[in-house]
């Protein structure tokens, strides 16, 4: 993720309100989550799936924090799990936040399936969600997701692509 | 070793301002037969029972949680111990209450019926307060432990197979846990969880 597109995301984080992170270690996502883990302003919980990483962000939103949920793309597919038996089934928000990988432009062979998975994922999760290709987008892009998760008490992502984890 | 007499002595000296965290299935019904309480979160679905109970422990140090998990539950997802432990919590008594079985599912063996042992798991994953009980008067003492000392306390219960008869029913499903549960945290946290304003909409 370029340094401008990181920057954004904690700008956008910050004025959403996001005070609780959930993240499993990933290569696209490597330099923010080190910003992430150092920054006073958000409790970070980093977790071994991602499973865990949308259980820990329930109990934090139920807790009174609001929490966001930084997913590699494969590890949506881990998620889809407790998104359907804990959010879908209570009705519970969570700001999901993930780098595109398998979108058009991504020239790694293994990615290519998550084109596949990753949108339609997200339709029949009942998720609605932005696709960010432009770094000056993405702080409201964040700020409108939070708003929405909150407000239609589901699940709302951010899909990062193009020039901002290139 | 009864499941049902482990909770009944729980439910006999907890605080009722502590909050409990209970995976779906008998365990449930059971502690809510005993506490009734919008304190109590039920019916998560397998193997996240301890993964939502973490996010509460972090989020809410200065009250206690309790976790009551199951050996096919915790089994699922026993990843999550290792995230329990790295958080260092002080707040925590988590209970698996272990009949070596996936008793909802129709009573079949669970991995501890054979060579797991979760105890053991648990130590391994850092979790240093880990202990078997395997009678009600063990339990006892460390459930009384866990409630009244901070740390991170993990207690698997070796119980027997079976519920009791007529429990009530658990009426709520989880829309109406959600919010009754959060309700009762905006009550007794000042904080406010549900219908925020967004002045930037």
């Amino acid at each position: 993720m370029q340094a401008a597109a990181v920057e954004a995301v904690l700008q956008g984080l910050k004025k959403a309100g996001v005070d609780f992170i959930s993240l499993l270690p990933d290569s696209d996502f490597s330099d923010l989550q080190h910003q992430v883990a150092s920054d006073d302003e958000f409790t970070y919980v980093p977790v071994s799936n991602e499973a865990i990483g949308v259980g820990v962000c329930a109990g934090g939103y139920l807790s009174g924090k609001r929490p966001a949920l930084l997913v590699p793309t494969s590890g949506l597919l881990v998620a889809a799990w407790p998104l359907t038996s804990i959010c879908m089934a209570w009705g519970l928000p969570l700001l999901l936040l993930i780098p595109y990988r398998g979108d058009i432009g991504d020239a790694f062979w293994l990615m290519g399936p998550y084109k596949d998975t990753t949108e339609p994922l997200l339709k029949v999760l009942n998720a609605p969600y932005s696709v960010i290709s432009r770094t000056a987008e993405i702080s409201k892009a964040i700020v409108d997701a939070q708003g929405s998760t909150v407000s239609w008490q589901r699940p709302v992502a951010v899909l990062l692509t193009g020039e901002t984890i290139k | 070793m009864k499941r049902f007499d482990c909770l009944k002595f729980l439910a006999s000296i907890i605080d009722p301002k502590t909050i409990v965290v209970a995976n779906v299935g008998p365990i449930s019904r059971e502690w809510n037969a005993l506490r009734p309480s919008d304190a109590n979160l039920l019916q998560v679905n397998l193997g996240l029972c301890a993964a939502v109970g973490l996010g509460i422990s972090i989020c809410l140090q200065h009250r206690k949680v309790v976790l009551l998990d199951g050996d096919g539950n915790l089994l699922l997802n026993l990843a999550s111990l290792t995230d329990m432990a790295n958080q260092n919590l002080g707040n925590t008594v988590h209970i698996v209450l272990d009949n070596e079985a996936y008793e909802g599912g129709g009573g079949l063996r669970s991995a501890t019926a054979g060579k797991a042992d979760l105890a053991a798991i648990a130590r391994g994953a850092g979790v240093s307060e880990s202990c078997v009980a395997t009678t009600l008067e063990e339990f006892e003492t460390k459930a009384r432990e866990g409630l009244n000392r901070s740390g991170h306390h993990f207690i698997v219960a070796k119980v027997e197979k079976g519920t009791v008869a007529n429990l009530p029913t658990l009426t709520l499903d989880g829309k109406e846990a959600k919010y009754r549960f959060a309700r009762y945290i905006e009550g007794t946290e000042g904080v406010q969880i549900l219908r925020p304003r967004y002045t930037h909409i």
